[in-house]
């Protein structure tokens, strides 16, 4: 059953990279634009250099012979060489993978405390909680990161000089104080999200049959709340979780950008727009396997949360 | 030159901007609006700020994009000129004014075809090794190393051979005389590095996982992608002049310009070179975080003419366009005031030499000012009224975009009609290399500059023919000859003329349609001071006097 799974999920995964590396190569290669061009700046470059470039990045075959030189290199480990930096993909990647890895999960860890916090708060507590629950909520789910981010640089970088405006830092003290702005920036509207969903997850298993049958029998409300009301309001509420955090992937260049972090989603935008096919290549199956390993963690979270959920199957 | 959203890269067609009111008070009046041959054509604008006087710790210097190779042969845009000029040293070196020095060697002309250059007996690489004539000999050969597809091969067209004749001499014989081939060795192309290390390292010099050997006073600590170039001090650098005063310079792409405010505002960012529009000009400059520095700029913001057969073929049509341009708005709105109106093509910052030949002739030239009632006489002249051209631009960059709206309002002033054919950001690039993007436009524009600090060094490229940027094929026999026998000339003077005259020819033939001459934009924080304010930061070290104040 277990390896089942498991072998299910690495064959999925495998056919997910072989589709995207396709998809996302031929999307390359249709959009215009020249990789050589973004060698030069908006001056025009010598003929004999351009026509040597090309030849060197073979840049002047035929579209499914690029593909086979890529996927050929790949298969053997090799993920290619950035056209921009005459550098091995890999290496780049990896210098820029804990950044991205640590923003995330940052956000996440914001994400998940303060918004199912803020959720059970909202839903067991009606009333002035709940409703400024609601009302914040309503705010920064309506708040773009891009927006967020500029809002709370202004604020806290620029007006307050709390925390950094921009950068990586140098050890992890400073990796924690220059990602916090973008962490909340990142999370704030997936934050107020699963608030919402938590919050709504929690009236409804609060005012459910079974509930009420506790509450009559006389169940103390501290093993209510726990055993019969957040038990069952788990699943939409890890469903929910696990959509945003692995959404965060896709909106993690926007934040990245905007505070100058060497991540990989500012990465991605970069080398697309450079049109760098190795390194979108390279950093797309990072995030399409990060995408795929969360997901299988949300599943394997189903199983732990409620036997009845077979492995492997959603939940309802 | 680049553009990427918003602020990037690739179109670094973009354009240079900046500076504010305040500025422009302070200078007194705007360079050029009116101009008599006494005065300067860049009067107010500074090559140089103050030497710093005191050590500082760290300096984190701001590029538009990060940058992608140290090594010289490929740098061709502002992240990789300033990063190998920070710390890297050609044969001979531009000042902040455009004047050429002798640099890693002093040169001498024993006969019109023959520069010899003697090698510094002092000048030595980062790791102690003096440098010796093989390393210039195999530092002028990459470039033109058709295995390494360098970007600056063609500028030596006229060498017939590079040779070393002494112990510390190198001799270039020429087919032909060629006085532009010293500004070339004046900037990027005749950066001299290490061929012993060069040769260990292959393909990997330049990269993030290689490194670089060069001369300057300041020497590579890492090149991160993402994080930076790092330059520490040389402590033996071998001129003892220099003494540098900055413990450590991070070069940092900063993609946005929100980012970029809010980094100098906190201190986050202590500098950087404008080299496309900067929309928060004004609230830095009242901000009191930085100090900002105009000063003389090599390039131009010009329309480019690249149709052959359309309406602007027809040499009235385009002077009637130029004449109906508002170029004093483009000035304010798109440059915040800090450019000039333009009455050359060329930016006169760009006269780094035979300087008094050039500010006589260029003053003595009309300003290109608005005069619509002239403008239409042409168009009817030449029968075009009515008649359609499109202009290639992208509505992603602020600058090309408010620029190309100018031209709209131009044409709709005198019976034109015009058709934008817009594109995406990065995609503008397209214009400028694939004529497949060039077909069916009449124009596009560009913000666009030469090698080092002469007029010609532009203008070659796109009024000469087989130039990189001639896209009309422009062929103007006269324009040729003066350029041609510019080239040839010993005599900065007489150069400087022959190079006027086609100068104030081009601006009546209009090949390009001069917009606006930006200025160079320095921006540093309040403590800091002492780099190159003028263009030259392009081409030749310019924190070897960054320091505290």
């Amino acid at each position: 059953m277990r390896l089942a799974f498991i072998g299910r999920r690495l064959a999925m995964l495998v056919a997910s990279l072989a589709v995207a590396s396709f998809v996302i190569f031929g999307a390359l290669y249709l959009a215009p634009g020249n990789p050589i061009a973004a060698l030069s700046g908006g001056r025009s470059l010598p003929p004999s250099s351009l026509r040597i470039l090309e030849a060197r990045y073979h840049l002047n075959q035929p579209f499914l012979v690029q593909y086979w030189y890529w996927l050929d290199n790949a298969l053997h480990g090799n993920l290619g060489i950035s056209i921009t930096l005459r550098e091995n993909v890999t290496t780049l990647i990896a210098s820029r993978a804990w950044t991205t890895a640590g923003l995330v999960l940052y956000a996440s860890v914001i994400i998940l405390a303060l918004g199912i916090g803020m959720g059970i708060a909202g839903g067991l507590r009606p009333g002035l909680l709940d409703t400024s629950v609601l009302v914040t909520s309503a705010i920064s789910a309506a708040i773009p990161a891009f927006v967020a981010a500029i809002a709370l640089v202004a604020l806290f970088a620029v007006k307050l000089r709390w925390f950094p405006a921009l950068g990586n830092g140098t050890d992890l003290l400073s990796n924690v104080r220059h990602l916090t702005l973008p962490a909340f920036a990142l999370g704030l509207s997936s934050l107020a999200i699963v608030a919402r969903v938590t919050r709504s997850a929690i009236r409804e298993e609060a005012g459910r049959e079974h509930v009420q049958t506790a509450i009559s029998r006389g169940i103390p409300r501290r093993q209510l709340v726990r055993r019969h009301i957040l038990r069952n309001a788990a699943i939409p509420i890890t469903t929910i979780s696990g959509i945003t955090i692995a959404s965060l992937i896709a909106v993690d260049a926007v934040v990245e950008t905007a505070f100058s972090l060497n991540g990989l989603g500012a990465y991605l935008v970069t080398s697309a727009q450079d049109k760098d096919l190795a390194v979108v290549q390279g950093i797309s199956l990072v995030l399409v396997t990060a995408f795929v390993v969360i997901n299988v963690a949300v599943d394997l979270a189903y199983a732990v949360l409620d036997p009845r959920v077979a492995l492997g199957s959603r939940a309802t | 030159m680049g553009s990427r959203a918003g602020r990037s890269a690739a179109l670094s067609v973009t354009s240079a901007t900046i500076a504010a009111a305040l500025l422009l008070a302070a200078c007194g009046r705007t360079a050029g609006s009116s101009g008599t041959a006494t005065q300067s054509p860049t009067k107010g604008l500074v090559a140089t700020t103050a030497p710093g006087t005191k050590p500082v710790a760290s300096v984190t210097w701001a590029l538009y994009r990060d940058v992608n190779s140290l090594d010289p042969i490929y740098a061709f845009d502002y992240p990789e000129n300033t990063a190998v000029s920070l710390m890297c040293e050609s044969l001979l070196k531009q000042s902040p004014s455009g004047a050429i020095e002798p640099g890693l060697a002093t040169l001498s002309t024993p006969s019109p075809t023959k520069l010899v250059f003697t090698i510094n007996p002092g000048a030595k690489f980062w790791d102690g090794h003096p440098v010796t004539t093989a390393d210039v000999l195999y530092s002028l050969d990459r470039n033109t190393n058709a295995s390494l597809g360098g970007f600056y091969g063609l500028v030596f067209n006229r060498v017939a051979s590079i040779a070393a004749t002494g112990s510390s001499q190198v001799t270039i014989t020429l087919k032909q005389p060629d006085y532009w081939l010293q500004g070339e060795l004046a900037s990027i192309p005749g950066v001299v590095i290490e061929k012993a290390f060069a040769v260990k390292q292959g393909k990997k010099y330049g990269t993030p996982t290689g490194s670089i050997m060069c001369t300057g006073a300041y020497k590579l600590k890492s090149f991160v992608p993402g994080v930076g170039v790092t330059a520490v001090p040389n402590a033996s650098y071998w001129n003892p002049a220099v003494k540098p005063l900055v413990q450590q310079i991070v070069l940092k792409g900063v993609a946005s310009d929100t980012t970029l405010t809010s980094g100098l505002t906190t201190g986050a960012i202590q500098g950087t070179y404008l080299s496309g529009g900067l929309s928060t000009l004004p609230q830095l400059q009242s901000g009191g975080a930085v100090t900002i520095t105009r000063g003389p700029g090599w390039f131009t913001d010009a329309f480019i003419v690249s149709n052959t057969k359309g309406v602007l073929a027809d040499v009235r049509v385009r002077r009637a366009l130029s004449l109906a341009l508002d170029r004093r708005a483009i000035i304010s709105n798109v440059y915040k005031g800090a450019a000039l109106m333009p009455r050359w093509l060329s930016n006169p910052g760009s006269f780094g030499y035979g300087k008094a030949v050039f500010d006589r002739a260029y003053l003595a030239s009309p300003l290109m000012s608005k005069n619509i009632a002239e403008a239409r006489k042409l168009v009817q002249e030449a029968g075009a009224t009515g008649k359609t051209f499109t202009i290639g631009t992208s509505a992603q960059i602020q600058n090309i975009a408010a620029v190309t709206g100018a031209y709209q309002a131009a044409a709709d002033a005198i019976g034109l009609k015009t058709v934008l054919k817009s594109v995406s950001a990065q995609n503008y690039i397209n214009f400028f290399i694939d004529p497949k993007a060039r077909a069916g436009i009449d124009g596009f524009l560009t913000v666009n500059y030469g090698d080092y600090a002469d007029p010609a060094s532009m203008l070659a490229t796109l009024v000469l023919p087989g130039g990189s940027q001639n896209y009309d094929n422009f062929n103007d026999p006269q324009i040729i000859a003066w350029l041609e026998q510019a080239r040839s000339t010993a005599d900065p003077n007489a150069r400087a003329a022959l190079v006027a005259k086609a100068e104030k020819r081009v601006a009546t033939l209009l090949p390009w349609i001069p917009d606006a001459q930006p200025v160079s934009v320095l921006i540093m924080s309040k403590g800091l001071t002492g780099a190159t304010a003028s263009f030259a930061y392009m081409f030749a070290p310019w924190a070897n006097s960054l320091g505290g104040r």
